[in-house]
C-alpha cells in the first residue's frame, strides 16, 4: 500500500504537469487574440484588394427596332433581363410583352428571317415531389437544311427566360453552384430573391438561362438541335388556404437564340426569337401543388401550443422545486 | 452510474491506475483529433463529387462573408449572413489559404472543449476514469464531431463558456468578465448565464488576491455535504438581500458590459445599421414561421398575415421567463447543473429550434454527469431513447411535408408537442438524479471541512 507521502507527491506532480499545460494553453489562446485583433484593424484600414464582379460590357444597349441595323447587342454574355430591368422596374408580364414587342437586333446574323432556326418543341415538366422540384424545359430546334451551310460559322446559345410565379423561387447560391460545375453556360436571378420570406410578402423572379448549342451540334442532329435545361426551384410557404394545399401555375417562358458570329469582331452577334408557326408549346400547364396551412387549425393550435407550454413550465418547476436540495423544505422534512 | 466505476477503481494501485488513464486521455485526444481531419477531407470530396453537399450551408455563408471582408467590404453584402464580424474575420484566411480553414478552427475548439471539460473535472478532483468517460462522451458523439467538420461555428461559443467556466473556478474574475462580454456579443444566448454568474460572485467565496475554495467530488451521498449545503444556502441568501453590490460582482458587470458595448458599438461604426439589424435585432425577434423543432412553429405560420399583439408576446415569453427564474433560484450554487438545465430550457421554449442550439448544452453534460445518480441502465437508455426517439418521429414527419409535399403541418405540430415533453422528461430526470454540490465553499469554513475530508 503506496504511503500518504508519495501520493501526495503523486497528486502535486500530476498537479504542476497539469498546470503546465494550462499555462501554454492559456498562453496560445492570448496570442493568437493579440494577433487577431492586431490584423483585424489593419485590415479594417487597408486599401481594397479587387472584388469579385462580373464582367461589365460598356456597349449600346438600344433596342428600339429603328435602329436595329446600327445597335449591337454586344456579346452573348449580357443578359436580356439586364436591360428589361434597367427600363422597366417591375417584373410585370405585360411590361415584359412590350419589351419584346419592340424587336431584337436580328439584323446581324446576316442571314435571312426564313433561315434563322426555329423552334419546333418546347416542352415542360416539373420533375419531383415536394418542396423542391426540377424545372425541366426541353427545346428542339428546326433548321432548315439549305441553311446549314451558312451556320458552320456561328456559335449560338438559347436563352431561357422563366418568369417564375408567386410562391415560388430560385436559390442564386445554388445555381452559382450549378455554374461551376459547367451545367449552364451562364444564369442569373432577378428580382425578389429572398429565401426566406413566404409568399404573401415575395414578389415575382425571373431567372435567365444561357446554355450553349454550339456550332457542332447544329449541323451533327438531323432534325436539329434538342436542348434540356433543368432548373432546380424551391416553393414558399404559402397563404393560408382551405383545402390544404396553393396551386401554383407556371406560364410559358420565353426562348431566344443568340448567335455570335466568329471571325468578325468580337462584339458582334445576333440576338432573335425562334418561335416558329408550326411549333408545339408547352404539354399543358403545370401545375405545382404546394402544402399550406388551413385557417381552421388556427384557433386549437393556439390554445393547445400555450397549454402545453405552461403545463410543462409547471413540471419543471414542481420539479425542480421538489428535488432540488438547496430549499429549506427539504431540511424540515428531513428533521 | 458513473459514481460506481469511480469505487471500484480506487481499491486498485493508484499509480498504475494514473499512468494507464493519463495515457488514455491523450490517446483519446489524439484519436479525436485524426478522425476530425479525415471527416474534414473526406466533407471536401464529398462537395467536389456527389450531389448532396457535407458542408453546411451556413458554412458557404460564413466564406463569402468573410471573402468579402478580405476585399475590404461589409460581410452584410452577402444575404443571410447574421452573425458577428468576428467569425467572418476569423475565416479569412478561407480566402487566402484554403478553403477549409474554417473547418479546421471549428474542430479544433471542438478538441479544446474536451480539453477544458477534463480541466474542470480535474480541478474539482474527479477521478481521472470519470474524466476520461465524461470527456470521451463529448468528443466522441457523433452529433459533436459532425456539427465541427461541417462548418458549424458553435463549438467555438462552447469552447469560450468553458473558459468562462474555468476563470470563475480559479478566481480569474477579470478575465471571465472579459469572455463574457465577447461570448454574448457574439452569440446573444449567454445572456441567460448572467443571473447566476452574479449570484456566485460572492464575498463568501471570493475575497481579492485569493483563490476561491472549490468543494471537491465525492462518492456517494454525503449527508455531511447535505446539511452544510442547505446551511451555505440560507447564509447566501440572507447575503444576497443585504449586500447585492458587492466588488466581484460590480467588476463583472461593468467589464463585461464595456466589452460587449465597445465590441458593437465598433463593428456598428464600422457597418452601421445592416450589423445591428442583421446581428443582433434578427436574434431578438426572429418569428421564422418555416417548420422547426419549436411547438410555437405552426402557431406562427397561422398568425403570420396578422400582427402579433403585445398580450400573445408576453404569454409566449412567460414561460420561458418563468422556468429560467424557477431554475437559476434553484441551481445557481451548483452552477454547471444551473448552466445546463437553463440551457435546455431556453432551447425547447425557444421560438425557434434547430438542431445546432443542442450543440449549447451537449458541451455542459459532460460537467454534471460525475455528479448524476443515474444508472445507464435502464434510467439513461431511456432518457436517451425517449429524447432521440420524439426527434426521429419529428424528422419523419418534416421529410413527408417537405420532400413529399404531403399536407401533415397538423402531425408535425402535434409531434413538436412530443419533443416538447420529451425534453421536459429528460429534464426532470437529470434534476431527480442529480447530487447537488455548490461548486464554491465559504472560505472561514475551509479548515473545518478540511479536516472532514481527509479521514
Amino acid at each position: 500500500m503506496p504511503s500518504s507521502s508519495s501520493l501526495c507527491r503523486a497528486a502535486a506532480a500530476r498537479h504542476c504537469c497539469f498546470m503546465e499545460t494550462w499555462c501554454r494553453v492559456q498562453l496560445c489562446i492570448y496570442l493568437f487574440a493579440g494577433i487577431s485583433l492586431m490584423l483585424f484593424l489593419c485590415t479594417g484600414s487597408c486599401v481594397h484588394s479587387s472584388s469579385l464582379s462580373s464582367e461589365a460590357q460598356s456597349c449600346n444597349q438600344d433596342f428600339s427596332s429603328n435602329n436595329s441595323t446600327t445597335s449591337s447587342f454586344c456579346s452573348c454574355k449580357r443578359f436580356i433581363m439586364e436591360s428589361y430591368h434597367g427600363e422597366y422596374g417591375s417584373l410585370l408580364d405585360s411590361d415584359f410583352q412590350d419589351f419584346i414587342a419592340r424587336g431584337l437586333p436580328s439584323g446581324l446574323c446576316g442571314m435571312l428571317p426564313d433561315d434563322l432556326p426555329r423552334l419546333s418543341v418546347l416542352q415542360q415538366n416539373l420533375i419531383g415531389e415536394g418542396s423542391h422540384r426540377l424545372l425541366s424545359s426541353s427545346i428542339r430546334l428546326n433548321i432548315e437544311p439549305k441553311s446549314l451551310t451558312k451556320l458552320p460559322t456561328h456559335s449560338c446559345e438559347v436563352i431561357l427566360i422563366e418568369r417564375l410565379p408567386i410562391g415560388v423561387f430560385a436559390d442564386p447560391f445554388e445555381l452559382q453552384h450549378l455554374l461551376q460545375r459547367g451545367v449552364f453556360n451562364n444564369i442569373a436571378v432577378f428580382g425578389d430573391t429572398n429565401l426566406e420570406l413566404p409568399s404573401f410578402l415575395s414578389n415575382h423572379s425571373v431567372v435567365e438561362v444561357h446554355m450553349d448549342v454550339g456550332p457542332n451540334l447544329l449541323i451533327s442532329h438531323k432534325n436539329g438541335p434538342y436542348i434540356n435545361i433543368a432548373l432546380p426551384l424551391h416553393a414558399r410557404y404559402p397563404p393560408l388556404d382551405a383545402s390544404g394545399y396553393s396551386r401554383v401555375k407556371f406560364g410559358a417562358p420565353d426562348v431566344f437564340m443568340c448567335c455570335s458570329i466568329e471571325g468578325n469582331s468580337p462584339n458582334q452577334s445576333c440576338l432573335f426569337s425562334p418561335t416558329g408557326d408550326g411549333a408545339e408549346l408547352g404539354s399543358g400547364e403545370i401545375v405545382w401543388r404546394i402544402p399550406a396551412g388551413r385557417k381552421t387549425h388556427a384557433e386549437v393550435v393556439s390554445i393547445v401550443t400555450f397549454i402545453s407550454a405552461i403545463v410543462s413550465t409547471l413540471f419543471i418547476v414542481l420539479a425542480s422545486i421538489f428535488y432540488s436540495k438547496a430549499i429549506p423544505y427539504k431540511t424540515l422534512k428531513q428533521s | 452510474m458513473l459514481e460506481n466505476y469511480g469505487n471500484s477503481q480506487n481499491s486498485q494501485n493508484p499509480c498504475q491506475l494514473k499512468a494507464m488513464t493519463s495515457v488514455n486521455i491523450r490517446a483519446l485526444l489524439l484519436f479525436s483529433a485524426i478522425f476530425r481531419v479525415i471527416l474534414i477531407l473526406y466533407g471536401e470530396w464529398q462537395d467536389s463529387h456527389m450531389e448532396v453537399r457535407y458542408t453546411d450551408v451556413d458554412y458557404l455563408v460564413f466564406s463569402d462573408a468573410a471573402s468579402l471582408m478580405a476585399s475590404g467590404d461589409s460581410p452584410y453584402k452577402r444575404t443571410t449572413y447574421r452573425y458577428s464580424p468576428l467569425l467572418a474575420f476569423l475565416l479569412i484566411p478561407n480566402a487566402i489559404i484554403h478553403r477549409s480553414w474554417g473547418k479546421f478552427l471549428f474542430s479544433a475548439s471542438d478538441l479544446l472543449v474536451g480539453f477544458f471539460i477534463r480541466s474542470i473535472l480535474k480541478l474539482r478532483r474527479v477521478p481521472e476514469n470519470l474524466c476520461t468517460y465524461s470527456v470521451m462522451i463529448w468528443l466522441l458523439n457523433p452529433f459533436t464531431f459532425t456539427i465541427g467538420t461541417r462548418g458549424n461555428c458553435e463549438p467555438i461559443v462552447c469552447a469560450v463558456i468553458l473558459w468562462i467556466i474555468i476563470c470563475l473556478m480559479n478566481g480569474n474574475v477579470l478575465q471571465a468578465a472579459f469572455w463574457y462580454g465577447l461570448v454574448v456579443h457574439f452569440r446573444i444566448y449567454p445572456i441567460i448565464y448572467a443571473l447566476p454568474i452574479i449570484l456566485i460572485l460572492d464575498s463568501n467565496f471570493f475575497h481579492s488576491g485569493q483563490k476561491p475554495f472549490l468543494s471537491y467530488w465525492t462518492a456517494g451521498h454525503g449527508k455531511t455535504t447535505q446539511s452544510s449545503t442547505d446551511a451555505t444556502y440560507h447564509y447566501n441568501m440572507q447575503n444576497v438581500l443585504t449586500k447585492i453590490f458587492t466588488r466581484q460582482r460590480v467588476m463583472f458587470g461593468l467589464v463585461s458590459a464595456i466589452v460587449f458595448f465597445s465590441f458593437t458599438g465598433l463593428f456598428f461604426y464600422l457597418y452601421g445599421w445592416a450589423f445591428l439589424h442583421e446581428a443582433l435585432l434578427y436574434h431578438l425577434t426572429r418569428t421564422d414561421p418555416r417548420h422547426n423543432f419549436s411547438v410555437y412553429f405552426y402557431h406562427i405560420y397561422l398568425h403570420y398575415e396578422k400582427e402579433i399583439s403585445v398580450l400573445e408576446k408576453f404569454i409566449s415569453f412567460l414561460p420561458q421567463f418563468m422556468v429560467q427564474l424557477v431554475l437559476i433560484s434553484c441551481f445557481a450554487q451548483d452552477f454547471p447543473i444551473c448552466f445546463f438545465v437553463q440551457t435546455v430550457a431556453f432551447v425547447a421554449f425557444n421560438k425557434v429550434i434547430t438542431a445546432q442550439y443542442f450543440v449549447w448544452f451537449f458541451c455542459l453534460l459532460p460537467l454534471i454527469l460525475p455528479w448524476s445518480s443515474m444508472k445507464l441502465k435502464w434510467e439513461g437508455i431511456c432518457c436517451f431513447s425517449v429524447w432521440m426517439g420524439a426527434q426521429i418521429h419529428w424528422l419523419m414527419w418534416g421529410y413527408m411535408l417537405e420532400f413529399k409535399g404531403k399536407n401533415v403541418f397538423l402531425q408535425l405540430w402535434m409531434a413538436s408537442l412530443v419533443f416538447l415533453a420529451a425534453n421536459t422528461l429528460v429534464l426532470i430526470m437529470i434534476i431527480r438524479h442529480h447530487r447537488y454540490s455548490p461548486v464554491f465553499r465559504h472560505l472561514e469554513l475551509k479548515s473545518s471541512k478540511n479536516s472532514v475530508k481527509l479521514e
